[in-house]
């Protein structure tokens, strides 16, 4: 743990700095006076820019970086100023901003169709629900409420203790990911092979493929839509099924939950 | 040095704890589902990454379905909303405090009056400007008139 | 008679009403109802014949079976002397572990029948049995009773019939003439004491007979609870006979005297403590001063109730049981004179309470506290000698025999006034019934007179024979104790005196003088029918011929003195100038009481008024009652309500606060549940991080 935050200062840094900003931006007790704005996104700011740069290089192209770090800290900042903004509809604004570069990160990582999905279904429906309720139940405007917080500052250090742990793992040396090999018959001479085979066999041998339909190969990339409709309705077909039943279950139970027009609208 | 794919993984750790400390500390109801929003999306992108590490689809294919339940989720969500809100005509969570001991007194709502700030009002909402034609009819002033008409 | 007929007929006697009593309590209520006296009179005649049959029969012809004789035991102690008269005892001998039929050989010489029951218990060497024994004097006495409560209860048929309660009456009088028959019939001091209780429990049950009436709940109550007191005097004398003597048999504790003599040695004084404390007992159970505060009370039961237990036959247990230690009184000196002392002071307040009685059966009440105090006076004169033991002990028993008939008798006929008076006893609220009730008032008459000791009637003579004998032991007693006997003669002429006025002030004032009835008697007052009248002529006939009969011929005395314990007597005679004493005072004191009440009734009026305070006091009954409130009720009230506010404060407070104490510790976890949704989301957020830390760090 010594070593790591010797090795890491500046991520340390990146992420005391945006602590302290998130607390500044928190609406707090003074309502009357709220601390000036600017100021607490300008720490954010800081300490998101010094925690992402801690992460270290890549390698990887200019582009890619350039892409990633707009996405990356545009979703991180648009987070923090949703959580700490007094009014209600900025909040549903800047999420829709981070949704927005979320789906630009999806795009860096190949999922162009979940990217497309999530724009529609959160940007175009989650939001523009969410604002409508906001708008009918919140006619007088920012309400009381939502100028104070609760326990900003056990939600804020703990979290912060979470993602400094996250950080940790992360940061400190590269994941190993077993790449599982489609398995391949093997005869019986190899069986008998003395114990000086390569790894290849014995991942060969031993491996776990999980769902066939769903692995990557050449002609389907992670993330083609080819290859994406094979891995759904191949290996996932029965959880289609079952979630399109549970969004009908959904639909009417939202219909059943709601008040009726003769309750009383909003 | 990382893996590119790795830098993901602190984004979506960071919209996690992002979405983590919204849901704790705010107060409106529709604001907690935002934040829990936030906190999938967090969840999403860590999804997503992983499957590209494996090289599967599996991910995304898990995605799509963590996308439909989050859909079905709001939309029950906002329903019991409503439901609360035709209760206490409020969106403060805070009002709902039943499951305490009986004797022991609720949590303080301060309902601070905002003197300083101006109440938003419909004259606060902003507003484009027109296009087109200016229209006859001057907009009204109560806020539960129906949208003014534009014309085209 | 063989000795199985002679075991089963001994058997018979309490058996007969113990299954009367069974049946009665088990099918009186639905089946028998309104004949419930049935089984009843039958259980209890058998118990008579039964009684005639060993009196009669089965005891002399044991006494004069001519058997070996099983050696002499001449006594060498100062104590009375036992006599080697050849009258073995018959031991029916079923069980293998009689050990005290066979002890020391000598206890074979007065006419006695033991059955065996069983072994009740057995503890180190203690052996409780139950058996039954009978002597002279327990013949004698169940004769009596059995008698008595077969004549009662044909009364009490009449007399309760319309009563609601009338299975719970008889199956109440047989379990009673059962437990007295037993007590009778015991062989031990423990079986003695069961008995002794158990009578107690039945006088307790038929005295609240009318359980409604809280007067009669709290006087039932009252005579349980000051009999308590007795038996814990009984019970701490017989603890007092079983570490002394290590038995509790009567054979064996009362048969030896030499055994007893020995006792005495070893630890001076024991034998003293013993015969108070049995004493305590007596004093209990017959109402003596101060404990006789249960009897007039207890005339809230029925009358015929009041005739049977309280006349003739429980109280009579106490001087049963006196008359049966006869061997231990003996070598307590002491202790016999407390015994007439007692018996004199109770004789002389009951005597001067009945005075001013109103109510017709507290005044039979306070006259059979007055007789039993005289019996007592006698039973005590064994201490001025040896020779009087016998007489004394054959007086007082002749008194009680005769006092049962006589007092059941006046008590059954003020049952029949009662009757006919509509349930109104207060002697002011009627007089002059001679006409409206002949037979009650004849009946009333010979009873009264017999107990007034008008000459040749059952009284006179014996209570003739208790003035003797005091007489007697303050002329040629010891030295020591002539004055004190000569004081208790006095009382005791006082005494007789005051028994003939208050009897026939009672006798004038309810049938001579103006014809007055109550309001409740309806227009025309009933006499007694005939299933009421048959009684009351049959005990008139005893109570005017049985002294006659028994008494001056000595066959009475001649046949109690074969009890165990006592020593024949070789001369009987006619105490003459005693008879004529007390033929003078008992019509001086009739005649006394004709002036007063008859010729000129202004006369009561007026001493009432110029002794105001002793009048209050006699009315008053000493105000023994207030006494008794004053000193022990109301400090053990004052005592138990300290305990309730130490049990509801102080116990109640620990065990209350040891309930809080769970409900203290709550209020600290009660905080963690305000019911905002924020601090439930927090607290699990806040685990939900320490978990995922732990596990990220330790990876």
């Amino acid at each position: 743990m010594m070593g790591w935050i010797q090795q890491h200062p500046m991520t340390i840094v990146g992420l005391v700095l945006w602590m302290i900003g998130i607390l500044w931006l928190m609406p707090g007790k003074n309502a009357t006076k709220p601390r000036p704005h600017m100021i607490g996104v300008l720490i954010t700011a800081v300490g998101l820019v010094t925690f992402c740069l801690s992460c270290g290089k890549a390698n990887s192209e200019l582009a890619d970086d350039v892409m990633f770090w707009t996405f990356g800290i545009g979703a991180l900042m648009s987070g923090v100023l949703m959580i700490t903004a007094r009014n209600p509809v900025y909040a549903a604004l800047w999420f829709a901003l981070a949704t927005l570069s979320t789906c630009g990160l999806f795009l860096l990582q190949h999922a162009p169709f979940l990217a497309a999905a999530t724009i529609i279904v959160y940007a175009g429906a989650v939001i523009v629900t969410f604002l409508f309720v906001i708008m009918l139940a919140q006619q007088s405007g920012a309400a009381g409420y939502d100028q104070k917080s609760s326990q900003s500052l056990l939600a804020t250090i703990s979290a912060f203790v979470l993602l400094g742990a996250l950080s940790v793992t992360l940061l400190s040396e590269k994941i190993d990911i077993e790449r599982p090999v489609i398995p391949v018959a093997v005869s019986n001479e190899a069986k008998d092979r003395s114990d000086q085979t390569n790894r290849t066999d014995l991942v060969e041998k031993a491996a776990l493929a999980g769902n066939l339909l769903s692995k990557a190969d050449a002609e389907h990339p992670v993330g083609n839509m080819k290859g994406l409709g094979k891995s759904l309705f191949g290996d996932y077909l029965f959880a289609v099924e079952l979630a399109g039943t549970l969004l009908l279950v959904a639909s009417i139970g939202a219909i059943a939950i709601a008040p009726r027009r003769e309750q009383g609208t909003l | 040095m990382i893996p590119d794919e790795q830098r993901f993984l602190l984004v979506g750790a960071g919209l996690f704890v992002l979405g983590a400390i919204g849901f704790m500390t705010r107060r409106n109801l529709i604001l907690m589902v935002l934040s829990a929003e936030l906190m999938l999306h967090g969840v999403s992108l860590t999804l997503v990454t992983f499957g590209r590490m494996h090289q599967t689809n599996e991910g995304q294919a898990f995605t799509i379905f963590t996308l439909t339940v989050a859909a079905c989720e709001a939309g029950l969500a906002l329903s019991l909303v409503l439901s609360l809100y035709r209760k206490s005509h409020s969106l403060d969570i805070q009002l709902w405090s039943e499951l305490r001991e009986t004797d022991m007194a609720g949590p303080k709502l301060e309902i601070r009056t905002l003197s300083d700030e101006p109440t938003s009002s419909y004259e606060d909402i902003p507003k484009l400007t027109p296009a087109g034609i200016v229209p006859k009819d001057q907009p009204r002033t109560t806020a539960t008139s129906a949208a003014t008409s534009t014309r085209t | 008679m063989s000795e199985d007929v002679q075991q089963i007929i001994l058997w018979l006697i309490p058996a007969a009403p113990l299954i009367s009593a069974i049946i009665t309590a088990l099918l009186g209520p639905k089946l028998l109802c309104y004949k419930s006296h049935l089984p009843c009179w039958s259980a209890i005649a058998v118990s008579f014949v039964c009684s005639l049959i060993l009196l009669l029969k089965i005891l002399p012809s044991v006494g004069h079976v001519a058997a070996s004789v099983d050696g002499v035991v001449a006594a060498e102690s100062q104590a009375a002397d036992t006599h080697s008269a050849a009258a073995p005892q018959v031991v029916a001998a079923h069980a293998s572990h009689k050990s005290h039929t066979s002890h020391d050989g000598h206890s074979a010489t007065v006419p006695q029948v033991i059955a065996t029951g069983y072994e009740w218990f057995s503890v180190g060497s203690l052996h409780a049995n139950i058996e039954l024994r009978a002597d002279a004097i327990t013949a004698i006495m169940l004769t009596m009773v059995t008698g008595v409560s077969l004549l009662v209860s044909i009364f009490g048929s009449g007399y309760m019939s319309h009563d609601p309660g009338y299975p719970r009456f008889f199956a109440a009088v047989s379990l009673f003439v059962f437990s007295m028959c037993m007590l009778l019939l015991s062989g031990s001091f423990i079986q003695l004491f069961v008995f002794w209780e158990a009578v107690g429990l039945c006088s307790y049950l038929l005295i609240g007979f009318w359980f409604q009436k809280p007067a009669a709940a709290a006087a039932a109550k009252k005579a349980f609870v000051v009999n308590r007191i007795g038996d814990f005097g009984l019970i701490i004398g017989i603890f007092l006979i079983w570490t002394n003597f290590g038995s509790l048999d009567f054979v064996s504790v009362l048969g030896d005297s030499a055994r007893i003599a020995a006792v005495e040695a070893a630890k001076p004084g024991v034998i003293q403590l013993i015969c108070f404390c049995l004493f305590l007992g007596a004093m209990g159970k017959s109402a003596q001063f101060p404990l006789q505060v249960w009897l007039p009370d207890a005339m809230e039961g029925p009358t015929p109730v009041s005739a049977l237990i309280h006349a003739a036959t429980m109280v009579t247990a106490g001087i049963y049981l006196v008359a049966r230690c006869t061997p231990l009184f003996v070598m307590a000196p002491y202790a016999q004179m407390t015994v007439t002392g007692i018996g004199a002071i109770t004789a002389a307040i009951a005597a001067l309470t009945a005075l001013t009685q109103t109510d017709l059966k507290r005044v039979l009440a306070y006259s059979t506290v007055s007789q039993l105090g005289f019996m007592f006076m006698a039973l005590g004169c064994g201490a001025a000698s040896a020779e009087l033991v016998t007489p004394a002990v054959t007086a007082g028993m002749f008194h009680l025999f005769t006092h049962a008939f006589f007092k059941a008798l006046l008590f059954l006929a003020a049952g029949s006034v009662m009757h006919a008076m509509g349930n109104v006893i207060d002697m002011r609220r009627f007089s002059g019934l001679r006409h409206a009730l002949p037979i009650t008032h004849w009946t009333f008459l010979v009873g009264a007179a017999a107990l007034a000791g008008f000459p040749l009637l059952a009284g006179f003579w014996s209570k003739d024979d208790i003035i003797a004998v005091l007489g007697e032991a303050a002329k040629n007693g010891n030295v020591k104790y002539r004055v004190f006997f000569g004081a208790i003669w006095a009382v005791a002429v006082s005494a007789a005196f005051l028994t003939a006025f208050y009897t026939f002030r009672a006798y004038f004032m309810t049938f001579w003088g103006p014809e007055k009835f109550p309001e409740e008697a309806g227009h025309h007052p009933h006499e007694a029918t005939p299933i009421m009248a048959w009684p009351l002529r049959i005990l008139a006939v005893c109570a005017a011929g049985i002294g006659l009969v028994v008494g001056p011929t000595h066959l009475f005395a001649s046949y109690l003195e074969k009890t165990m314990g006592l020593t024949p007597v070789h001369e009987h005679h006619l105490h003459w100038p005693v008879m004529i004493m007390s033929s003078i005072i008992a019509i001086a004191g009739i005649g006394f009481a004709w002036m007063f009440y008859v010729a000129s009734p202004a006369i009561p009026a007026g001493i009432a008024r110029a002794m105001k305070p002793l009048y209050a006091i006699s009315q008053g009954k000493f105000f023994l009652d207030e006494i008794f409130k004053g000193l022990i009720v109301v400090p053990l009230i004052v005592i138990a309500k300290i305990a309730t506010l130490v049990d509801q404060y102080l116990i109640d407070g620990i065990v209350d606060t040891a309930g809080k104490i769970p409900r203290a510790l709550s209020l600290i976890p009660q905080q963690f549940h305000g019911g905002v949704v924020s601090n439930y989301a927090s607290v699990m957020w806040v685990g939900v991080v320490t978990a995922a830390v732990l596990v990220l760090t330790m990876f």
